[in-house]
């Protein structure tokens, strides 16, 4: 017998650790303090770097405790997991109570509830005691809210409230942080986040996850068609524009052109776009045509790469310049056919039929420079996403209930008084903001003892 | 650049209504109080105006965006906010020696304001989305209602130190009762507080349309959530442990502390991804 009531006592203390506000202060301050410490320090950074920052001994110290990743160390991950306890266990206490008090309201003004109200009135009337009941309660209800009536032992009493609302706001606000972070977790164990860099004109069907420990399937290929960059007169970059399109079943089933604030999805995967760059050097345009003029094809020349031409012999591009002798950009190659000696000499892009001149059986004109793109992706599916803009708006509506409504409550009691006349009391409180209820309460005061005058 | 002319002109303003409300306090003369009001007025309307301008010249230059986009135009908004702000506060409580606390945090905003770069650039790819307009919008509003309420916590701890000592004469005495500045420490804060929630929230929204992730931990989300987590400390030990008074006004101006540090302290002396300053 005793025993268990001393366990009962210990789970009594246990509960009230768990529901206590103190508690939650006390975690919303050491959140705060240690959150401070992954700003100091660089997260996530290389060893080398930190290595080069501090001490061995600090180094030794700080990578023990995880402080180089402490946002998702056991440490910060336990001040996490207390603080959702504590407000499970909070709300779990106090929810039956306030729905209690919001589902039971003190319908009657006694005596001992009167002298708690600050504000209130008192007056007396001729006539009978249910007309001015009558008339108190329509008054109300136009200026007010509809009332309760109440009859009890000679007495009535009317009550009535607005804004219970902002009971309920406190609750709203919790539960917004509980949702938040179920949508967090949901979308960390079901979703992925991947980086993939894809040069212009290829394809990939899989991305590396995890800083590259994992491949991901995506289910479905994205192709890079195009990358192109725009600036401002200035030369400032204005927008990274990929196209990409979705290639699904064989089939190419989407298409768009994404910049960084616009990106693509599919089937719940996004493709952002986040970086670019140079795939391989620039390629030189070269249009191969007959002496008569019959175009031939084209040649993409890399630099110094030989390529050859069916019949002719090998052209190999080995210099560019931007405006060689003042002529604008030019393409230096080279030519070498079977059993002659090279010929080297210069295209320029302003003068296509230049090289007819050359005397060839075949001429070159050169096209200009083009380099290929990369685009980067930042590629995510995160199923948690909807949850967490879900919280993330009850948390405002929540905000917004606890702190600009106001439960006000107002009550009138009628009784026969021992002269014959009707005694009445005017009381009224509210949860919050009571400056601007008091101004409101004298407004009601002034219309409901005028009522029936 | 005209707008640069009107800001500056905002800067003098601000600076000749400080100097109005202290000097009112000072002489203990409400005549010199109200015009200090008018000069506000004033102020918010030239500064809003310059707002405007700065819109519509960049507009003109062709590269036309919202005008909250670097620490020069932020600084200025947040001064701007905090003049609204002010004026609104003085009108409800009907007070002007608010003014004395809270005006020179405008001032002292935008003489730092005119010691940044003014031009106005482009908006880089990144900083091109409507969730700009809304994530910088609602966490100005907020600062600024910190900076309200920290400005009054200041008033009352002087208050207080007062009236502990049962001296009601001197410059302190004209301040409202510690009951009042209590009060408005705390409201401020319940203005502040859900417009930082939406600025954080919106912010994550917009790294989330911007590249796929809502919360990265970087310093400037960290300090944002840092200061969210201290006035959250702040309205709990207010309703629930009776932090009324000095220790509420002593973690108002902490609270206030954390939001200069992470609007500028951030980019000052930690780096990060946003784009304000330092760099
Ligand atoms: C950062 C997280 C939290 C936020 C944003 C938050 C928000 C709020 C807000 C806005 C209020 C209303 C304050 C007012 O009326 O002035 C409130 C009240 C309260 N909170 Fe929290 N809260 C948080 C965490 C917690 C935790 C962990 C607990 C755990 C015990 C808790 C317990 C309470 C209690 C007991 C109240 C008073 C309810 C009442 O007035 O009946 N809160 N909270």
């Amino acid at each position: 017998m005793a025993d268990e009531k001393r366990t009962l006592s210990l789970m009594d203390r246990v509960w009230d650790f768990f529901i206590s506000v103190k508690l939650a202060i006390f975690t919303l301050i050491i959140l705060a303090v240690t959150s401070i410490l992954g700003t100091i320090v660089e997260q996530n950074q290389p060893p080398e770097k930190y290595h080069k920052i501090y001490e061995d001994w600090a180094f030794a110290l700080m990578d023990r405790i995880n402080l180089f990743d402490m946002y998702h160390s056991m440490w910060f991950l336990f001040i996490l997991v207390l603080f959702t306890v504590n407000l499970s266990c909070c709300t779990i206490d106090r929810f039956p109570k306030m729905l209690k008090i919001v589902r039971n309201p003190r319908t009657k003004l006694d005596g001992n509830l009167e002298k708690s109200l600050s504000l209130s009135d008192r007056w007396k009337r001729k006539g009978s005691l249910t007309e001015w009941a009558g008339k108190y309660a329509e008054a109300l209800s136009a200026s007010f809210a509809k009332p309760i009536v109440t009859e009890d032992g000679g007495e009535v009493h009317l009550y009535a409230e607005t804004g219970v609302a902002s009971r309920f706001g406190v609750y709203v606000t919790h539960l917004s942080i509980i949702i938040i972070f179920i949508g967090a977790i949901a979308g960390n164990v079901l979703g992925f986040k991947g980086y993939v860099n894809i040069p212009e004109g290829e394809s990939v069907a899989q991305v590396p996850v995890r800083g590259g420990l994992r491949m991901q399937d995506l289910g479905f290929t994205v192709r890079c068609n195009a990358f192109s960059l725009e600036t401002y007169p200035s030369g400032q970059p204005k927008a990274y524009k990929s196209d990409l399109s979705v290639i699904d079943g064989g089939r190419e089933v989407a298409r768009k052109t994404i910049v960084v604030n616009d990106p693509l999805q599919y089937k719940g995967i996004w493709f952002y776009q986040s970086s670019y760059g140079q795939a391989g050097g620039a390629t030189a345009k070269v249009a191969v045509s007959r002496k008569d003029g019959t175009p031939m094809g084209a040649l993409a020349l890399a630099a110094n790469e030989s390529v050859p031409v069916d019949g002719y012999g090998v052209v190999r591009g080995v210099n560019y310049d931007q405006n060689f002798q003042g002529n604008g950009p030019a393409l230096q190659v080279v030519v070498e056919k079977p059993g002659k000696p090279a010929a080297t000499f210069w295209l320029f892009q302003a003068s296509p039929n230049l090289d007819r001149q050359r005397a060839d059986s075949l001429f070159f004109s050169f096209g200009g420079l083009s380099s290929k793109f990369f685009t980067g992706l930042q590629v995510a599916k995160d199923p948690g996403v909807n949850i967490v803009w879900l919280g993330c708006a009850l948390m405002v509506i929540g905000l917004i209930m606890a702190f600009f409504l106001s439960h006000q409550r107002v009550w009138v009691r009628l009784a026969q008084g021992a002269d014959g006349r009707v005694e009445v009391v005017l009381a009224g409180s509210a949860g919050r903001n009571r400056l601007a209820f008091e101004k409101r309460f004298e407004k009601l005061q002034i219309g409901v003892k005028a009522t029936g005058q | 650049m005209s707008n640069v002319i009107l800001f500056n002109l905002t800067t003098v303003l601000f600076g000749v209504a400080s100097a109005l409300y202290l000097g009112a306090l000072y002489a203990k003369n409400e005549k010199i109080a109200g015009v200090g009001t008018w000069v506000c007025i004033l102020a918010a309307v030239v500064s809003t105006a310059a707002l405007g301008v700065r819109w519509y010249e960049s507009y003109q230059m062709g590269i036309g965006r919202i005008p909250v986009t670097n620490l020069y135009e932020s600084l200025v908004f947040f001064a701007w906010s905090v003049n609204l702000f002010y004026l609104i506060v003085e009108r409800k409580y009907r007070n002007r020696t608010f003014g004395a606390f809270v005006m020179p945090i405008a001032f002292f905003t935008m003489v730092f304001a005119v010691y940044n770069d003014s031009s106005i650039q482009p908006l880089v790819p990144a900083l091109q989305s409507y969730w700009l307009h809304a994530h910088v919008i609602t966490c100005f509003v907020g600062y600024a209602a910190f900076a309200v309420s920290a400005g009054v916590a200041l008033m009352y701890l002087l208050k207080a130190r007062q009236e502990e000592a049962k001296i009601s004469e001197g410059v302190v005495g004209l301040l409202p009762s510690c009951k009042m500045l209590d009060d408005l420490v705390y409201r401020a804060i319940i203005w502040g507080f859900p417009f930082l929630t939406a600025g954080i929230i919106t912010g994550a929204a917009w790294a989330n349309y911007a590249w796929g992730t809502y919360w990265s931990w970087d310093p400037k989300e960290t300090w944002s959530l840092i200061v969210w987590l201290v006035y959250a400390a702040f309205l709990h030990a207010r309703i629930t442990r009776g932090w009324y008074g000095r220790r509420a006004a002593i973690l108002s101006i902490v609270g206030f502390v954390a939001t200069i540090m992470c609007y500028l302290g951030v980019n000052l002396v930690l780096s990060g991804l946003h784009s304000y300053g330092g760099g």
